[in-house]
């Protein structure tokens, strides 16, 4: 049974999507505030952790980045705010994915399969190692290395890199991306761009003038030496 | 007729300011010198003629004067012609004959009576002053003196205090010109500060130190602007405030519809009726808050990017159980659109298609030289002429479905539509389709206006 952390300070949200998605099969834990959320995944991980963004105490994008420094988990922000900055501040925070209140329970139940889903696709592929200079991606044993020394990445973010790893030199674009990691049929490209932006980041030497995952003006980004 | 801009205006005022003045400096200048110059020359062509006279007077006083060898004997130049009138008979140089004419009849009179005369006259070849001298026994002496030389000199003169005159007068109006200029440009960093504030940047101000002159101008802007993102950042707040207020328990209801509507096979008939109501409304209602508060945003440009609108096209499509060789694609499938906005407007027309008109029949993505056409038909009743405009307004429904009690619609697609196709600079519009129903058109010009 799927473990799903609810952080919502609106008790009404979170009692009706806790019913909601334990309909969908999950089995779910809320908490009112984000430090009783971060205390309660210390204590016992959930597979999968959903974020409101206006949380009393300790804020929504916080509790993201404490999420987010402890492991991988895939976290997913449910939020009533739909500003650019608001969505772009999240994902830059570290979340995986972003939904805008008020979302259906079957889309939201969705999105977390799908979710899980590339976590453990990833870990099947059954390549030995995909080397991009001095890049080296394996996706086996779901570990990226640069000059032989291991970088921590989500599994969202190994997934987007296997993605462009698997079509060497190929531009992909953003809807394209889209559809095979976050499974969706079209939706937000700002998942692709701050998701590109935080692999950058992580990989490239010079983030601002990337040598590996470059952008290729109006189609999309691709993977180089 | 439109009125003269201040530049032209203040130009205009330097220009007539600086001609009244040199030209009536140069009329000025021109009536001392010349009537300075003219004064001198005839004094000069009196004593001329006053010494000629004496030598004249001198041969005539012997026995048998020889009187053209005493005219030739005078030193009167090129510019001079001696006449001598005696007894009734004129007397002049071979050379000067045929120049009594000149003589006026007014001028001989006085001379016959024994009066010295000056009399200016114009002659055949040129301006002239004539002086009369009586000698005794009844003679007169006459000296037309040319003046043509002066004449030449006041023309030159008359020429170039007029070219002075025109060249102050342009001169003022170039002064004027580039005064304005000098004074109205302080007044650009105002209209580009107002520009930018157009485009959203509400942090630009103006500096009211640069301009001394104008700060009360600048003071008075500054605080219009300060008012300006005060209010704008009041109604942004506001809006989103009202977004989170919505949204918030339309969450809840949409959860917990779901939970109901999942174990609906344990509730009576009755029950299950009123939870079908119950999430088909909430259903509207979300679109309806999504739709309310998506036209509520602030009227940003499309931001426009590269999509592939022939796909995007088909998924629509098929989202709504249409068949994806409904569209049809003429030319470049890959258009510069904003890619939500345009996600709308094929949303919202096929379903507006699927409510009021039995769905759409054909969806075509063509061009024309300097716009993209979206056009999307459906085979229902058509819209009637006098609704071609209303029915992009707010909540305006189809009469056909006022009339089946159809509810599903918010009011709010084809505005949407509009709305979308504006912020692309471009238009949507609704026409009859060949062949019964209606053709909703949406064109987005190639580049933004």
């Amino acid at each position: 049974m799927e473990q799903v952390l609810l952080i919502e300070d609106d008790d009404r949200i979170r009692l009706s999507l806790t019913l909601g998605l334990e309909d969908e099969g999950y089995t779910v834990r809320g908490t009112a505030t984000a430090e009783e959320g971060l205390r309660e995944q210390r204590r016992s991980p959930a597979d999968t952790v959903l974020v409101d963004l206006m949380l009393p105490g300790v804020d929504g994008y916080e509790c993201i980045r404490q999420l987010r420094a402890r492991d991988d988990v895939p976290i997913v922000v449910v939020s009533a705010r739909d500003d650019t900055h608001d969505i772009v501040a999240a994902l830059e925070a570290g979340a995986d994915d972003y939904l805008v209140k008020p979302v259906a329970v079957k889309e939201l139940s969705a999105r977390l399969r799908a979710l899980r889903r590339r976590a453990r696709a990833s870990s099947v592929a059954a390549v030995t190692a995909l080397v991009f200079g001095d890049l080296e991606i394996r996706p086996e044993a779901g570990e990226v290395a640069v000059r032989g020394e291991p970088v921590a990445v989500t599994r969202t973010e190994f997934r987007l890199l296997c993605e462009l790893a698997e079509h060497p030199g190929r531009v992909l674009s953003r809807a394209q991306l889209l559809e095979r990691v976050w499974e969706y049929a079209y939706g937000d490209e700002r998942l692709v761009d701050v998701h590109i932006g935080r692999l950058r980041q992580k990989i490239e030497d010079d983030p601002a003038a990337p040598r590996h995952l470059v952008t290729v003006r109006g189609m999309g980004y691709k993977l180089q030496r | 007729m439109r009125r003269p801009g201040l530049r032209t205006r203040v130009a205009a005022a330097f220009a007539a300011g600086a001609f009244a003045l040199s030209a009536s400096m140069a009329a000025l200048s021109y009536g001392f010198t010349s009537q300075a110059l003219m004064a001198g020359r005839e004094r000069s062509a009196l004593r001329s003629a006053y010494l000629d006279a004496g030598v004249v007077h001198a041969g005539l006083a012997t026995e048998r004067p020889d009187i053209p060898g005493i005219l030739r004997t005078l030193n009167t130049g090129s510019t001079r012609r001696a006449l001598l009138h005696r007894d009734g008979r004129w007397y002049a140089r071979a050379a000067d004959a045929g120049l009594t004419d000149a003589i006026p009849p007014g001028l001989r009179g006085l001379v016959e009576q024994g009066r010295l005369g000056m009399q200016r006259v114009d002659t055949d070849s040129g301006p002239a002053v004539v002086v009369g001298v009586p000698l005794p026994s009844s003679s007169g002496f006459y000296v037309i003196d040319s003046m043509r030389e002066l004449d030449q000199t006041l023309s030159t003169l008359a020429l170039v205090l007029t070219l002075v005159a025109a060249s102050t007068t342009a001169a003022g109006a170039g002064f004027g010109w580039y005064l304005t200029r000098r004074v109205l440009r302080p007044l650009d960093t105002v209209t580009a500060a107002a520009r930018e504030i157009t485009a959203g940047d509400l942090s630009a101000r103006l500096d009211p130190a640069t301009e001394p002159d104008l700060e009360r101008l600048t003071t008075s802007f500054n605080e219009m602007v300060d008012q300006l993102s005060t209010r704008l950042e009041r109604d942004r707040r506001f809006a989103a405030d009202v977004s989170h207020e919505l949204r918030s328990p339309l969450q809840t209801l949409s959860a917990a519809t779901s939970v109901l509507d999942r174990h609906r096979t344990r509730l009576d008939d009755r029950a299950a009726t009123a939870v079908t109501l119950l999430s088909d409304e909430v259903a509207r209602f979300q679109r309806l808050v999504t739709d309310l508060l998506e036209l509520a945003r602030d009227d940003q440009p499309a931001q426009r990017a590269p999509v592939d609108v022939a796909e995007l096209a088909r998924e629509e499509c098929q989202a709504r159980g249409l068949p994806a060789d409904l569209v049809r694609v003429d030319g470049a499938g890959t258009w510069p659109v904003d890619r939500r906005r345009f996600t709308q407007i094929l949303g919202n027309l096929l379903d507006n298609a699927d409510r009021h008109g039995g769905g759409a029949t054909a969806v075509r993505l063509g061009q024309t030289p300097d716009a993209f056409v979206l056009e999307v038909d459906d085979e229902g009743p058509g819209v009637r002429p006098e609704d071609r405009t209303a029915i992009f307004d707010r909540f305006v429904r189809g009469r056909a479905a006022s009339a089946r009690g159809d509810s599903d619609g918010t009011g709010l697609g084809l505005a949407l539509v509009a709305r979308h196709a504006n912020a692309h600079g471009g238009r949507v519009t609704v026409a009859d389709r060949p062949g019964g129903g209606a053709r909703f058109r949406v064109e987005v010009p190639r580049t933004e206006p």
